[in-house]
Formats: structure tokens, C-alpha cells, sequence
């Protein structure tokens, strides 16, 4: 009876410890698959013929790259594209410069104290239909609206906050103490600065620099109420493209996955401070 | 002083692109400025406040925004932080595991809820179809009422469970072994381990990942534009979608503007509150 009811146990133990190790599996499992289903079955359509992508039960028709060559044909596709890259890269190589100075000036000075941090922080946080009115009146004065030069300036308003209040935690720690042996050695703080803190800060500054294009080049609301017919971006295309001719299923998604391209490019190179940016800087 | 020289032109910057606009914003607020009209000819002092504070739809708006973004972050939290653990304990895997709920994470809000819609479209959709092959009755997933807010939560939910995960995983890694082993010597259960030692421990990482995701939820805009417009009816319209229409649709800007003010003020408030949390975690 004993010995019985220690086998049983033992079973039991077994089953258990399967469980535990099987179980966290099974778990993620399902999790990937739910991820991952949609953004594959979008790559599927995106090859099929516009006839077969509504096909309820699916089918396999032709398979080809005819919608990819047709976003190019019959959708100014190339034109958004562009106008993404441009306003992007134009509102990311701005705020760099200027957001690293800032940050090493919060890190380094403590410069406006908890204050004027907050306002930074503050200024990350602020939903941009706040600021989409204003920009938006003083575009209508200032007669920026529809260019491009204006979607740089409103999407400053979202990378120059962000970018500075990622960067700080990048000048905080162990290059102090190199600058100020370089400052005993007679260098000048801006030469401290420029010529050892900021390459020693560079890997990181780049990181956060694409992570900023990435906010810009996914900005929406900005894009849609101050972009004319020809600054219009590849979110406000893509929307226009779903009303344009009903839900045009194969070209959306050809024309999706082209634009997933450039983010899903860059994501290798920026896992390594995906969590500083993510946190803004709370978490490492 | 080496401080102020180099942070100037970039402070300079700040003060143009945002803070002169939301003093704009302010001052537009108090104004009868519409786009039939845009100009400030009218002070009409809080008129505008007090027009959108007795407006039904505003209201509604402020509590349908409340109930969403409350879904949004107890749903996301509660299946992310399950993910985050499960991650935590497993070895093998994880780095497939991993890069696939890397995924959605920097996704365009738009194209999310471009694919979405055509998923969840009531007869040439995906889903419906799957639904169907287990015999469940077809769902109008966006066009009924009762669902359509349900809908997006769900959606939002595949958009940005991954952004809990991965920081609530980071945090998961950076608490230090001892206690466990001291509580596995003394028999605690897996349970008891994390109710007294994960959950104390992992609590400054919590708050921040929540108020994070709390403000962005309430930012909320992209994804109601793209698969409802606020419907049908007003059933998912949410304040900033509702700050657009009164702007861009009715044409009143001075209003709209009062409404902004309204959720800056609610927006600061959270931020500061994240801030204090923030500065007690580094």
C-alpha cells in the first residue's frame, strides 16, 4: 500500500514536472501563432490575383508580383514612398543633432533641473490632435500648408522630445569620468563634448535616431490634415487606398507589405535600446 | 553655462514647434474661431468650455475613451505579463519566441488597422470563414453596435500586448536570484514565490509600463480614422477622433480647442505621476 501510494505520487510528480515544461510552450506557441498568422496571411494575398484575394473559401489562383508592379502603375505609390522617406529623414537629421545636446546638457548640467525634464517628457506625451489645431491655423497663416517643409516641422514635435529624453541616459555614467580627465589634460568642454562623449554615445545616438524615423515615417494624424495631393505620406495614401475603390484587398496588401520593409529592416539594428526606447528610458 | 549654450537651439526649437502652439491651442480656446470665420475678432472667454463641458457627445466621448483605455491596459497587462513569465521560464525557443512578438511592435497603427479590416470584414473576411468552419455564426465585427469597441480593443490588443511584454520581460530578468532560493528552501510554492517576491519586486517596472501604455492608449486615433470613423453611430468614438470631427467636420475650432485644453490638462497629470515613478526606478 505504501510503496502504491508512493508510485502514484511519483506519477503524479512526473505529469507535473511535463507539465510545468510543456506548458509555458503550448502557451507561446499559440501566442507566435496568433502574431504571426495575420502578418503571413497579408504576405499571401499579396501574391495572389485580385480576383482569388476574395475568394471565401480561400483558393489558389495565379500567384505572382503583378499587384506589387500595379501599386507602382495605377497608385502614386512611389510618390508617398518618397514624400515618407523625405519628411522622415528630414525631421530625423534635424533633431538629432539638436536632441543630443540637449540630452547631454540634461546628463552632464542638470541643465533647467526636474522642471524643464518634465516639460520634455510632457511634450513625448501630448496626443497630436492637440497640437494638429494650432500647427494647423498657423500653417494656414504662415502658408505652409500642403509642403513638405511643413509635415518636417510637425514631426519635429514629435522626434526632437522623444529623441532628447532617450538620449540622456546614453551620457550618464562612465564617459564622465573620461571627459574630465580630458578637461585635466586641457581640452575645452565643448571639445569634451564633441570629441569624447558624443562618440562614445555614438552607437546608442544612431539607435535612437532610427527609432526615430520609424516614429515619423509611422506618423498619421500629422500627415493627414496638414499633407496637399503632392506631400501626401504612405499612411494617408494607404487610407485613401481603401476608400478609393472599396476594399481593394490585393493591392493593399502588396502595397502593405512594401511599407513594413523599411521597419522591419531596421529592427535588428535597434534591439539591442528597443527597451530604453519603449520606456522611455526607465528600463535598460 | 556650457549647459545652456549647446541645449539653446534645441530649447529654441521646442518653444517654436510645441510650446507656442499649445499656448495657440490656449488662446484659440477662449476665442469664437471657426473655419467658416478662422480668425480672433471674438473673445468669448470660456463660452467654449462651457459649451463642450454640457455637450452629451463629450461627455460620452470621455467616458468611452475611459472604458477603452481601461480595457486596452488590464487586458494587454494581464495576457502580457502571462507571455512575459512563460518567456521568463523557458530557455529553449526564446529567441524565436521572441523575435516573432517583435513583430507588430513598430508596426504603422494604419496599416494595422488596414489589414484588420479586411480580415474581420463580415463576408469576405478571414475570420468570419474560420468562425464559420467550427460552425460559429457570422460576426459584424465593426457594424454592430455592441461589438464594434470590443473589436478594437482586441485589435489594439494584437498591436500592443508585445510593448508589455518586452518590458515587463526586461524587468522579469533584472531581479536578482536570492530571494527564490531562499524561498525554495523554505518550500514556498510557485505561487506564494510570486505574490511575495515578483510581484513586491516588479512593482516600480509595473507603474511605468502602465502609465506608459495608459497615455498612449488615450492617444488613441489612427486606428478609429481607419476601421470605424467613431461608428457605427458614435459607438467607438474616442476623444481625439471626437476632437477631430468638431474641428475638421463642424468646423469649429475654438471649441475643439477647448477640448484639447481639457485632455492636456488630463495628459499633464498623468505625466507628472509617471515622472515621480520614473525617477523612483533609476
Amino acid at each position: 500500500m505504501i510503496e502504491n501510494d508512493h508510485k502514484s505520487q511519483g506519477a503524479a510528480f512526473g505529469m507535473r514536472g511535463i507539465v510545468k515544461r510543456v506548458l509555458p510552450h503550448i502557451i507561446l506557441c499559440a501566442f507566435s501563432l496568433m502574431i504571426l498568422m495575420p502578418l503571413l496571411w497579408i504576405l499571401r494575398v499579396s501574391f495572389t490575383d485580385r480576383l482569388t484575394a476574395y475568394k471565401i473559401p480561400p483558393e489558389i489562383g495565379t500567384v505572382g508580383l503583378m499587384n506589387y508592379v500595379e501599386i507602382f502603375q495605377r497608385y502614386p505609390f512611389a510618390s508617398w514612398f518618397l514624400n515618407s522617406l523625405i519628411v522622415a529623414l528630414g525631421a530625423t537629421a534635424i533633431a538629432l543633432p539638436l536632441a543630443t545636446a540637449l540630452a547631454y546638457a540634461f546628463a552632464r548640467f542638470n541643465t533647467g533641473g526636474t522642471f524643464l525634464r518634465l516639460g520634455v517628457l510632457a511634450s513625448q506625451m501630448l496626443p497630436p490632435i492637440i497640437l494638429v489645431l494650432p500647427l494647423f491655423g498657423m500653417f494656414l497663416m504662415a502658408g505652409l500648408m500642403h509642403s513638405r517643409t511643413g509635415l518636417v516641422i510637425a514631426h519635429l514635435t514629435i522626434s526632437l522630445p522623444f529623441l532628447s529624453w532617450m538620449l540622456v541616459s546614453f551620457f550618464e555614467g562612465d564617459v564622465a569620468r573620461l571627459e574630465e580627465a580630458a578637461r585635466v589634460d586641457g581640452a575645452t568642454r565643448w571639445q569634451a563634448f564633441r570629441h569624447i562623449a558624443v562618440p562614445v554615445a555614438a552607437p546608442g545616438i544612431l539607435a535612437a535616431g532610427l527609432l526615430g524615423f520609424i516614429l515619423s515615417w509611422n506618423e498619421f494624424l500629422f500627415a493627414l490634415v496638414l499633407s496637399g495631393p503632392s506631400s501626401q505620406t504612405l499612411p494617408v495614401g494607404l487610407a485613401a487606398l481603401e476608400t478609393h475603390a472599396g476594399v481593394e484587398i490585393a493591392p493593399l496588401a502588396a502595397a502593405t507589405v512594401v511599407s513594413l520593409v523599411p521597419v522591419f529592416a531596421l529592427l535588428p539594428f535597434l534591439r539591442k535600446h528597443l527597451i530604453k526606447g519603449l520606456s522611455l528610458g526607465a528600463l535598460k | 553655462m556650457f549647459g545652456w549654450l549647446i541645449s539653446s537651439p534645441s530649447l529654441g526649437l521646442l518653444f517654436l514647434v510645441i510650446l507656442f502652439p499649445v499656448f495657440w491651442a490656449l488662446f484659440t480656446s477662449v476665442h469664437d474661431y471657426t473655419l467658416i470665420a478662422p480668425n480672433f475678432d471674438t473673445f468669448n472667454g470660456l463660452d467654449n468650455y462651457m459649451k463642450a463641458a454640457g455637450d452629451p457627445e463629450f461627455r460620452h466621448t470621455l467616458r468611452l475613451t475611459a472604458f477603452f483605455v481601461a480595457a486596452v491596459v488590464i487586458l494587454e497587462f494581464a495576457l502580457g505579463f502571462l507571455i512575459a513569465l512563460m518567456l521568463h521560464t523557458v530557455e529553449r525557443f526564446k529567441s524565436v519566441y521572441y523575435a516573432i512578438l517583435l513583430c507588430p511592435l513598430l508596426m504603422n497603427p494604419v496599416i494595422v488597422g488596414l489589414i484588420w479590416r479586411m480580415f474581420l470584414h463580415p463576408s469576405l473576411g478571414i475570420v468570419n470563414y474560420l468562425l464559420s468552419l467550427v460552425g460559429i455564426e457570422p460576426v459584424n465585427w465593426l457594424g454592430s453596435t455592441k461589438v464594434a469597441l470590443w473589436t478594437l480593443v482586441m485589435v489594439d490588443i494584437w498591436h500592443q500586448v508585445s510593448f508589455m511584454i518586452v518590458l515587463l520581460l526586461a524587468g522579469l530578468s533584472a531581479l536578482p536570484r536570492e530571494p527564490y532560493e531562499a524561498a525554495r528552501v523554505d518550500g514556498a510554492s510557485i505561487f506564494r514565490s510570486f505574490w511575495h517576491i515578483t510581484l513586491p519586486l516588479m512593482w516600480p517596472v509595473i507603474a511605468v509600463t502602465l502609465l506608459i501604455r495608459l497615455i498612449f492608449a488615450v492617444k488613441t486615433y489612427d486606428l478609429i480614422y481607419i476601421m470605424t470613423r467613431g461608428g457605427p453611430g458614435v459607438a467607438t468614438d474616442l476623444v481625439s477622433y471626437f476632437i477631430y470631427r468638431t474641428a475638421f467636420v463642424s468646423l469649429n475650432i475654438g471649441e475643439a480647442s477647448a477640448m484639447s485644453a481639457i485632455l492636456l490638462a488630463v495628459i499633464l497629470g498623468l505625466t507628472a505621476w509617471l515622472h515621480r515613478y520614473m525617477r523612483s526606478l533609476t
